[in-house]
């Protein structure tokens, strides 16, 4: 074994030992993105100072996030019996009960309690493993993810970081680059081109310096895995790239970190520091002849600079408008030199690769597809979050785990949409057949995408969806291609007209047109920019003949198509005129109604007097004026 | 406008970058974090310093849309367009807050106290329909909880 990285795993041993083996209870709190908001930093100096008010023997810190969303902010308590256990929901306000429950002598906080992570059973708790949103996983990525301290990169290494860079240092480049071609990586973006072969690429470029990229302008909405990667496990990526510099050759390395995520840009820039002061970036790596230093490269909001020849261009300091192909960034690409883009769980795929092994690797997943992928859950479910799952898992399985309600009480799953604004929407009856794998999406002329999985029950409507896509695509369109920025252009302005009650059946053909057109756009973002229009267009004709036709958003979502009628008596209806922003709900003679000439459609006159208010389609006969 | 004391200071401020080095984007948020938001004087002092036209400068400033030509409101509401959002009423949100504050998106109250900001997804969805005020998330938000916290920040403002 590499005789520095011993060195480095001596040291880490004996500081992960105070996670692994406690002398006295530890109190970890998950500090990130979906925390924060909740309150996590809160609850954290909440139970310092409490630990410090009563001089407990504690120690109080910080990891990661599981991909529990739901259940932020979450407390982790380990004892040094090996007890963990999970507490939900924990607020500055209930940290006394916490912590008077929970330290006590083998005690537990039933309260609060959520799972059973390590340890012996505890009577009425759940065991973590034998929550189907839990168990279903194949945690590899996410290994770490809530379980060591990102900022502390002993807990990596004593968690076998930073071992699968030792085993690369120790194989030629041609071997290296052979395994990761063995072991079907493929881009995990969404693009799903080889690893292997990317790298093989701009090893056989003699023009140096060479340069990597790491792409981390994760702008697809309702996609977090590679943020809650670079937050919980940042050495993961920064591994990864050291691996692939030793395959390549290149020497320096960006991530293009989207502005939209301050912390990650935090947690990878420590990370950083701290790998270059272990020997671990900058020269001779490990002792090897290995040499590779890295910049976090922050974006400033733009979808389209996650295509790399637009990031490419946002790098070089021109506007991120993708380039045209060839030269491919191989030949040229950050400063006209040889480089290499992957994404940042790609990245993080082959550091696993190389600490666990191939069989390991491969030991989950399909024939084309080796291992495992994350995918974010979020929409119309209760379990909002992350989750790890080996490729052609059932979508209907995770779908399930997500939203365990009572079907009859909840309305009906509608359609899913993985992928976000390129890769398409499907109907759920399809969608729920299908295997968590890029070729099944193919299949049904839509793409699995980079993650994002959002879940959509029947109080949405598909008008509305496509009015809401195709403005966020026509918005992003760098502006380089007529066919693109005109033709999602078209797309928006025929959708936001269906949503009026403008609709013609000759709109299917002027999609059809757009979409034959859209197509010869020079990168994806206009040639994948028709395919939900389209899908929606196959899928979903009854629903948008319904606006087209009858005047009519079966959904009643369409605002052009609906109207706020008062049909009904209510308490609250005072209250409702005074919400109302415009004024429009108006008392005469002791009766209320809604002034339609005012009225925005807002909806808060129904949130406070839902018996009361209703919405009705345009074409209903108006409702006379209720008596109270 | 700013006088030439503030010219200096951008100048002293982007200093450290250099032409052909992945820097015209440093370089702009660096003054962006200075000022909260991108002094029409800086663009001239960022492109002669990366040797550049003022044109491109301006052009990449526009492209970005997390950079912005005018001083930020006081407290900046940032409305969440992503799907999660969508689906889950974000739309009515949106029209609250519009009508209530009666401004539209990337604009300032005439006061210059609140402003609108069409944000993107950034993945707590758990959250949706949500809104980010002075950069705190809050949500979920019913187009009633919307207009009351609206008023709130009018009058606190």
């Amino acid at each position: 074994m590499n005789a520095a990285y011993t060195e480095l795993r001596v040291q880490a041993d004996t500081v992960w030992q105070a996670v692994a083996k406690p002398q006295r209870p530890l109190v970890r709190v998950p500090i990130a993105t979906c925390s924060l908001p909740r309150g996590a930093s809160e609850t954290l100096d909440a139970l310092k100072s409490a630990v410090a008010d009563r001089g407990l023997d504690v120690d109080v810190g910080i990891i990661g996030e599981t991909g529990l969303c739901w259940l932020e902010p979450l407390v982790e308590v380990r004892r040094p019996d090996g007890s963990a256990i999970l507490y939900q929901k924990v607020t500055p306000e209930n940290v006394e009960q916490l912590i008077e429950e929970a330290l006590a002598q083998d005690g537990v906080c039933a309260d609060l309690a959520f799972a059973v992570a390590a340890g012996d059973d505890v009577d009425g708790i759940l065991r973590l493993s034998d929550l189907d949103f839990w168990a279903m996983q194949e945690r590899r990525l996410l290994a770490r993810c809530g379980v060591i301290d990102p900022d502390n990169i002993d807990h990596y290494i004593a968690t076998g970081g930073y071992s699968g860079l030792a085993s690369a240092l120790a194989m030629s480049q041609e071997e290296l680059i052979k395994t990761v071609q063995e072991s079907t990586l493929r881009g995990r973006s969404g693009s799903n081109f080889p690893t292997g072969t990317k790298w093989e690429f701009l090893r056989g470029k003699e023009r140096e310096p060479k340069y990597l990229i790491c792409n981390a302008d994760e702008g697809d909405p309702g996609a977090w895995v590679n943020r809650i990667l670079m937050e919980s496990d940042p050495h993961a990526v920064i591994e990864g790239m050291v691996i692939a510099a030793h395959a390549t050759g290149a020497t320096y390395g960006y991530i293009y970190l989207r502005d939209e995520y301050p912390l990650a840009i935090d947690r990878m820039e420590k990370a950083i520091e701290q790998a270059r002061e272990r020997g671990l970036l900058g020269e001779n790596v490990l002792g090897s002849d290995v040499t590779l230093d890295l910049t976090v490269w922050r974006g400033a909001g733009s979808y389209v600079c996650g295509e790399e020849s637009g990031l490419l261009a946002s790098l070089d300091d021109e506007r991120g408008m993708p380039r045209i192909r060839p030269p491919f960034p191989a030949d040229s690409g950050v400063f006209a030199q040889p480089t290499n883009v992957n994404n940042v769980e790609s990245y993080a795929d082959v550091t696993l690769m190389l600490e666990k092994g191939m069989e390991f690797y491969q030991s989950v997943g399909t024939e084309a597809n080796s291992g495992t992928k994350l995918f974010s859950v979020s929409g119309h479910i209760q379990r909002v979050g992350v989750v790890e799952l080996p490729f052609g898992f059932p979508l209907r399985e995770l779908y399930h785990a997500a939203d365990p309600a009572p079907w009859q009480e909840r309305r009906t799953l509608k359609a899913v949409q993985a992928g976000a604004a390129l890769a398409g929407i499907l109907p759920a009856h399809i969608a729920l057949k299908l295997p968590l794998e890029p070729e099944a999406f193919r299949e049904q002329e839509v793409i699995m995408g980079g993650g994002g999985i959002v879940f959509i029950d029947d109080s949405a409507c598909i008008v509305d969806l496509n009015v809401m896509f195709s403005w966020f695509l026509e918005d992003e369109s760098c502006g380089r291609c007529t066919t693109c920025h005109g033709g999602t252009q078209r797309m928006s302005e025929i959708f936001l007209r269906i949503a009026r009650g403008e609709g013609r059946q000759d709109d299917y053909g002027k999609m059809a047109i757009l979409g034959q057109t859209l197509q010869w756009s020079n990168c994806v973002h206009g040639s994948a920019s028709p395919t939900i229009m389209l899908r929606s267009a196959e899928h979903f004709r009854e629903e948008i003949d319904e606006h087209i036709n009858n005047r009519r958003c079966p959904a009643q979502v369409c605002r052009g198509l609906v109207r706020y009628e008062i049909t009904g008596e209510s308490e609250a209806l005072p209250d409702a005129a005074a919400i109302c922003p415009t004024e429009a709900i108006v008392q005469a003679d002791d009766a209320w109604s809604i002034d339609q000439a005012r009225c925005i459609k807002c909806n808060a006159c129904r949130d406070i007097a839902p018996d009361a208010v209703q919405v009705v389609d345009i074409s209903a006969e108006p409702v006379p004026a209720t008596a109270t | 406008m700013l006088d030439t004391e503030a010219t200096l200071e951008i100048q002293q401020l982007v200093a450290e970058f250099k032409p052909g080095n992945a820097d015209l984007l440093r370089a702009l948020h660096k003054v962006h974090h200075r000022y909260g938001y991108i002094p029409k004087e800086s663009m001239a002092v960022v492109a002669r310093q990366l040797r550049l036209s003022e044109a491109h400068v301006y052009g990449t400033v526009t492209f970005y849309s997390e950079l912005r030509l005018t001083p930020p409101p006081r407290t900046r509401i940032d409305w969440c367009s992503g799907p999660a959002c969508r689906i889950k009423g974000g739309e009515y949100v949106r029209t609250a807050l519009e009508s209530v504050l009666e401004i539209g998106m990337e604009q300032n109250t005439p006061d210059d106290k609140l402003g609108l900001h069409l944000a993107q997804c950034n993945g707590t969805c758990d959250f949706a329909p949500q809104i980010w005020v002075g950069g705190k998330v809050v949500g979920p938000l019913s187009a009633a909880d919307t207009i009351k916290l609206a008023r709130e920040l009018k009058e606190q403002a």
